[in-house]
């Protein structure tokens, strides 16, 4: 058994086994063979030894003779490696003396290799991944399943997963998340909380102890990985498992009840999504709208840019979905590195710092001029809000602006309905855009705070940095200054303002969001019941006052702490 | 074959260390002699026939390692591994293709 800490990014336990994902995210079908196919599965071993040498010694001639020696000694070093004898004898033992399948045996020696390679700080570590990567295909052959085609329950381990890689993973089969780097808001993080899965990131180092197909329990509550666990610690979260669906169950209770305060305030619970599909489950935890629709699921992992209409009927679905209830549509948020049909970006040394977002979208016209008509185009079926991300300055949200005048003449010349007065709304998440706020509320018609990018800026972290990811905290006093300069702003010129970072759909902060003035919140659908039983828990007065002694406090864990503290007395059954 | 067994210390001069291409031109040698040749790096021993113990050495440029032969031939094969090693396995240009 070995347990791992990392950051918990999304709630919940998960047990099961692992789908450990390499470069091609290759799963291990089964562990052990019977004592009667033993021979045949040291055949299969030979034989994909004997095929993989042959396949890379004709690899090494090809590239021989094209690019000479030094190319060529990539190969004759793979091919030693998987001639080496002692390699071989400890695989053949593995499934003679343990009944390991070939698949496993590869996997658990290679893991073992690398592992040493690690500690040694090997530049060859990636060499024994190919290695193996080639000894399963041939194992495997076409029964190769891929993440898209996955058959039962896994928990997915990697050392980071990238929104291309998540884009395609077929959700009904997945049940936690583990990745080695990562911090909170990081895509993992998102993503996870999104299908209300448990996440860990941050872990360091732990795909060399795991093989696909091993037992592992992800800890998202505690923010611990545990592989391989012994009786004692499966007991233990089984029992847990048992209690979380009990609370789920009684929280469920409060779908049809509206999110008020004791005081009678009615506080909107919007959720954030990232696919068209997670629209239902908006429906089915009762948000009183989208709050946030994050459109780069269009560009990502795809070979060419949507067209318009690719985007409004993915804006179509979940506006008919919503009904009359509001759904506000984020531009592409992402860099150029994400989009199939732009250049690789030359200076991308900071990337949040560069060239994405509206940034982006204000330097490729067409493609934003693309996304804002089929936006246009949907606004005629529903509540529909447009927002703009990453904005930083006055001249960026004016020219954004222009540009959406400039397609709505355009949709008006072709007689192509849209609604005139489709509501613009910006993310405030850059720290300039506080210091303007007055100067912003006077031309929007809403405004969203990002946290996830608000703290990351303001606090200079790199939240997937996990040297510096303790500094990111959303308790930050600057932080919250900042937030409530913003919702005081927008209250004096009647700016509606919600907040759609993890902060809001963090129970811890419910009531100090709540105290500051908020009475839109922005969450994850899965979390809705929790903060909704929150809301019905306390008065106004009561948030007020939490607000207001937060505000004062220096240090971000005191303010943690303190508002931990408030929701144990009043929502004891959500607090720590 | 212990009778014969010649050793001899070596530093690693080349900047990327003992890698992949590096092992691969130490046990050609080691074959083109007819020696069994075994590459310690403090108390580990690695046969240079494998590559993943040669690997598994980690050995970076400044090491000291010791170097046993064993076999007729083996005082001239240490010369020659002595020599490739000074050579620094013949990598030109290192410091620039190792950046990064």
């Amino acid at each position: 058994m070995h347990k791992f800490e990392g950051i918990a990014v999304s709630p919940g336990v998960a047990v099961g086994e692992a789908l450990v994902m390499g470069n091609e995210g290759f799963r291990i079908p089964r562990r052990f063979v019977t004592r009667d196919s033993v021979e045949y599965e040291l055949d299969r071993l030979d034989k994909a030894i004997k095929d993989s040498s042959a396949e890379i010694a004709r690899s090494r001639d090809a590239v021989l003779k094209e690019m000479g020696e030094k190319y060529a000694a990539i190969f004759e070093a793979h091919l030693q490696m998987l001639q080496d004898t002692r390699f071989r004898s400890d695989l053949e033992e593995m499934i003679a003396q343990r009944h390991y399948s070939p698949e496993y045996a590869v996997s658990r020696k290679v893991r073992e290799c690398a592992q040493i390679f690690q500690k040694v700080q090997s530049r060859n570590l990636g060499d024994i991944f190919d290695i193996e990567k080639q000894l399963l295909r041939k194992l495997l052959g076409r029964r190769r399943e891929e993440l898209s085609k996955l058959r039962s329950p896994v928990l997915i381990l990697a050392h980071n997963l990238t929104p291309s890689e998540t884009a395609h993973l077929d959700r009904r089969f997945v049940r936690g998340f583990a990745t080695e780097v990562g911090g909170p808001g990081s895509h993992t993080a998102i993503v996870a909380a999104g299908m209300a899965i448990p996440a860990v990131v941050g872990t360091g180092t732990f795909l060399t102890e795991v093989s696909g197909g091993d037992l592992v329990i992800i800890d998202g509550d505690k923010g611990l990985v545990i592989l391989r666990p012994d009786e004692e610690t499966i007991a233990h979260y089984r029992h847990e498992a048992k209690e979380h669906r009990h609370l789920a169950a009684r929280l469920e209770m409060l779908r049809d009840l509206p999110a008020e305060t004791s005081d009678g305030v009615r506080i909107e619970l919007l959720g954030n999504i990232e696919f068209p599909y997670e629209v239902d489950d908006c429906v089915a935890r009762g948000a009183d709208g989208v709050g946030l629709y994050r459109t780069e699921f269009l560009y990502l992992g795809q070979e060419k840019e949507p067209d318009e209409e690719d985007h409004f009927q993915a804006y179509l679905r979940v506006i008919q979905t919503m009904g009359d209830r509001p759904v506000t549509i984020r531009t592409f948020d992402l860099g150029a590195d994400k989009v199939p049909h732009l250049p690789e970006p030359e200076d991308e040394r900071n990337p949040a710092l560069g060239q994405r977002s509206i940034r982006l979208s204000l330097r490729n016209l067409p493609m934003f001029r693309k996304q804002l008509r089929a936006i246009l185009r949907a606004s005629v079926q529903g509540d529909v809000r447009i927002m703009f991300p990453l904005v930083s300055t006055l001249l960026e949200l004016r020219q954004a602006k222009m540009i959406l005048t400039d397609v709505m003449e355009d949709l008006t010349e072709h007689k192509i309905p849209f609604n005139a007065k489709v509501p613009v709304g910006m993310m405030v998440e850059v720290p300039s855009v506080v210091m303007m706020i007055d100067h912003f509320v006077e031309e929007v018609d809403f405004l969203s705070i990002g946290t996830n990018d608000l703290i990351q800026y303001t606090l200079a972290v790199d939240r997937n940095n996990k040297e510096v990811v303790w500094l990111y905290n959303a308790s930050e006093p600057a932080v919250l200054k900042l937030i409530d300069v913003t919702i005081r702003s927008a209250a004096r010129r009647a700016v509606p303002v919600n907040l759609c970072g993890q902060m809001s759909g963090s129970p811890t902060y419910t009531m100090l969001l709540l105290g500051m003035g908020l009475r839109q919140l922005g969450v994850p659908p899965s979390v809705i019941p929790e903060i909704k039983k929150i809301c019905r828990s306390v008065t106004i007065d009561q948030c007020e006052e939490v607000a207001r002694h937060a505000l004062t406090l220096e240090h971000a864990r005191d303010v943690t702490s303190y508002l931990r503290g408030e929701l144990k007395k009043r929502v004891p059954e959500l607090g720590p | 074959m212990d009778q014969r067994k010649q050793t001899r210390t070596v530093t690693v001069a080349n900047h990327a260390g003992l890698h992949a291409r590096a092992a691969l031109l130490i046990a050609k040698l080691a074959r083109e002699h007819d020696v069994a040749l075994a590459v310690v790096k403090d108390s580990q021993a690695a046969e240079a026939s494998s590559m993943i113990q040669m690997l598994s050495l980690g050995a970076k440029q400044g090491d000291e390692l010791v170097l046993e032969a064993s076999g007729p031939r083996a005082e001239e094969a240490l010369s020659a591994l002595e020599r490739l090693f000074a050579e620094k396995f013949y990598e030109e240009d290192e410091d620039a293709e190792s950046r990064g």
